[in-house]
């Protein structure tokens, strides 16, 4: 083999020794350990009340969270990039926090801020709304891990985007809101997916910021992290791997799914679809076509 | 040394990268085994498992005073480690692989889970006061004053107070809390009203209808409690008198029907034999039935599993629950622990028909 042939190879294997290793192997000794005792069993682990409970309540939490994100991460981003304003360098780098902080101490912040003790907390409370040990609290502690995702996502495909476009749309007599929902938009959609498919899985997993603030009463407050921790504590890791493979799954699916939807446009799934069915309809086409001439 | 001609056909980048995974392979394991420690030449070594809340007794007055005694007799120095950590978290760690020679866990089911890993070889209930160090019972925590009069488990169930305990399924001492609820509900039971066990789930349930969080640990509980969550907490009597000595604004109080929580202790076989220190385990695990050491116990709140047994006159005197019952009395551990919270548990029942709105 010629130098660089095997450079290549060397730095190659590394690579995926490494992913193999930390991610694969892992995920496969989970599987395993789910189905030991066959697919019944596995079946039985998910449908008890507790974590059937747990994995729609994560799931619906999860979903809450990302179109919130969406919505706000999508407007932050704007503002970071097309505006300049007196402390926009400070507000940019307190977007990366919530990954610097430990998820246990993000929880205590939010259980500080909108608890019983403190005045914010205190003000909602008499308006009637419960922020902690309720699903808000739960849907804020998501709110707040996975703010960075779509924000970070966003930014540098923005900053990328050429105007030029934009202000065509714009002399073409286009409003702002139809020039952003058109033109930029479709741009910008790759990052836009990447940062909302990214908030989605890491609300799935959330455990440290949840679990403070959550009340993780089962059945009604229980989150499917919270859930697994509870199975492993009580001596049944296999409704633990179990609940965790259906978390694991819906997570894949949706990366997948992302995958698909960020690939380049020819090979987009509506792209794909068109094309199978414009090959159908000339297929029928020309069928016809020859029926008539006979 | 003559480098094969393979060698050096890979390039100086993926030469140098293959060099520094070997080296950093090398020192990263030699690094591993450094962290199993060599004890010095005559000094001899002592691992200890135990739970999180006795850990002041333990690193202040217990430990020491072994090490003075075992001094006395031997003349060898003795070096004591200890872990600290959740009873089920140090359970599951030996379980795993963590070489400690005693353990001193908070009840009796995670002791039992290591002898049935094959770690624990002898009976370990057959010891010395039934193989418990240590006792206390369960207790209600209240605000200063006891605003809302709060003295029977019937007032648990009143309409606007709120409860507090952990959650069974991560927190050894809220399986004591609900075993307490259960036992008192059977106690309380009306023989005319039906089922003894029904009227006890009945109550278990009105409880838990209160509850609006349940923490990952008792410790966790009680901080809850402490910044302003819930009317009542329901936790170990040694996890709130210290508190409350320190100024902490709350009270004890002690329902007339209660459970007597007992604490484990007992050698683990397969390590004090691999490490050659059956000895000293037994010495330690000896010590902590000795006199002196359930008065440092006492000290730090907790009660005494002697008795009166030896005349024993504890330092400190604890308010006696006119109804105190053992778990022994309800059945055994396993027993209640499956009657209670396994798939078809009277908890489990309780909390799945609360969600439903039964």
């Amino acid at each position: 083999m010629s130098r660089h042939a095997l450079t290549a190879l060397a730095l190659r294997s590394a690579a995926i020794g490494y992913v193999l290793c930390l991610i694969l192997l892992p995920l496969t000794a989970i599987g395993f350990q789910s189905f030991e005792d066959g697919l019944t069993r596995f079946l039985d682990d998910i449908q008890q009340p507790q974590a059937k409970a747990a994995l729609i309540l994560t799931i619906e939490a999860a979903l809450l969270t990302t179109m919130i994100n969406a919505v706000f991460g999508t407007l932050s981003a704007w503002v970071l990039v097309r505006y300049d304003f007196p402390g926009r360098a400070f507000l940019n780098a307190l977007v990366d926090l919530p990954f610097a902080i430990p998820t246990l101490v993000a929880g205590i912040m939010i259980a500080a801020v909108y608890g019983a003790t403190s005045p914010i907390g205190a003000w909602l409370l008499k308006g009637g709304i419960e922020v902690l040990y309720n699903v808000p609290g739960i849907v804020l502690a998501m709110l707040f891990v996975t703010m960075p995702f779509t924000i970070r996502a966003l930014q540098p495909v923005l900053m990328e985007l050429e105007r030029d476009q934009e202000e065509a749309a714009y002399t073409l007599g286009a409003t702002p809101w139809q020039a952003f929902r058109r033109v930029t938009v479709p741009s910008v959609l790759p990052g836009l997916l990447t940062g909302v498919f990214l908030t989605f899985v890491r609300a799935l997993g959330e455990f440290g910021s949840v679990v403070i603030v959550a009340g993780n009463i089962p059945l009604k407050t229980q989150v499917a992290a919270v859930y697994v921790y509870g199975e492993i504590e009580s001596y049944n890791p296999q409704g633990a791997t179990s609940v965790s493979v259906v978390v694991l799954i819906v997570s894949f699916l949706a990366l997948m799914l992302l995958e698909r939807l960020t690939r380049p446009p020819d090979e987009r799934l509506p792209v794909l679809l068109t094309r199978v069915l414009n090959a159908q309809w000339l297929v029928l086409h020309s069928n016809s076509k020859l029926k008539i001439q006979n | 040394m003559r480098i094969p001609p393979y060698v050096e056909r890979f390039s100086a980048v993926a030469r140098r990268f293959i060099i520094a995974s070997v080296v950093s392979c090398i020192v990263a394991s030699s690094a591993l085994f450094h962290g199993v420690s060599v004890s010095l030449a005559g000094e001899r070594e002592l691992m200890l498992a135990i739970y999180s809340v006795p850990k002041e007794a333990y690193e202040n007055k217990l430990i020491p005073a072994f090490k003075q005694h075992w001094k006395e007799r031997t003349g060898q120095d003795l070096r004591v480690r200890s872990s600290y950590g959740a009873s089920g978290a140090q359970a599951r760690a030996i379980i795993g692989g963590f070489e400690a020679d005693v353990a001193l866990l908070s009840v009796e089911g995670d002791v039992d889970q290591i002898a049935k890993a094959g770690l624990i070889t002898h009976d370990w209930r057959k010891g010395a006061d039934r193989g418990n160090v240590s006792a206390s019972v369960v207790a209600f925590g209240v605000r200063k004053g006891n605003p809302k009069g709060i003295k029977t488990w019937e007032d648990l169930t009143k309409p606007g107070v709120e409860v507090l305990y952990p959650n069974p399924k991560t927190s050894g001492g809220a399986m004591w809390d609900i075993i307490a609820i259960y036992g008192a509900g059977m106690r309380l039971a009306d023989p005319k009203q039906g089922p003894a066990e029904a009227q006890a789930a009945a109550l278990l349930k009105r409880v838990q209808k209160n509850v609006k969080v349940m923490d990952k640990s008792g410790r966790e509980s009680v901080t809850t409690f402490e910044r302003g969550i819930g009317d009542v907490i329901v936790t170990y009597e040694n996890e709130l008198l210290p508190r409350i000595k320190s100024g902490r604004p709350m009270d004890l109080v002690i329902p007339a029907e209660t459970v007597l929580i007992e604490n484990p202790g007992a050698i683990v076989d397969r390590s004090v034999d691999k490490h050659h220190v059956r000895d000293i385990a037994d010495a330690f695990v000896a010590f902590l039935h000795s006199e002196e050491a359930q008065q440092a116990f006492a000290e730090y709140d907790f009660r005494t599993v002697t008795s009166a047994k030896a005349g024993f006159q504890p330092a400190k005197t604890f308010t006696q629950p006119a109804h105190l019952m053992t778990i022994a009395e309800l059945g055994g551990w396993d027993k209640v622990a499956s009657l209670l919270f396994g798939p078809q548990g009277l908890w489990t029942g309780a909390v799945e028909d609360l969600a439903r709105g039964k």
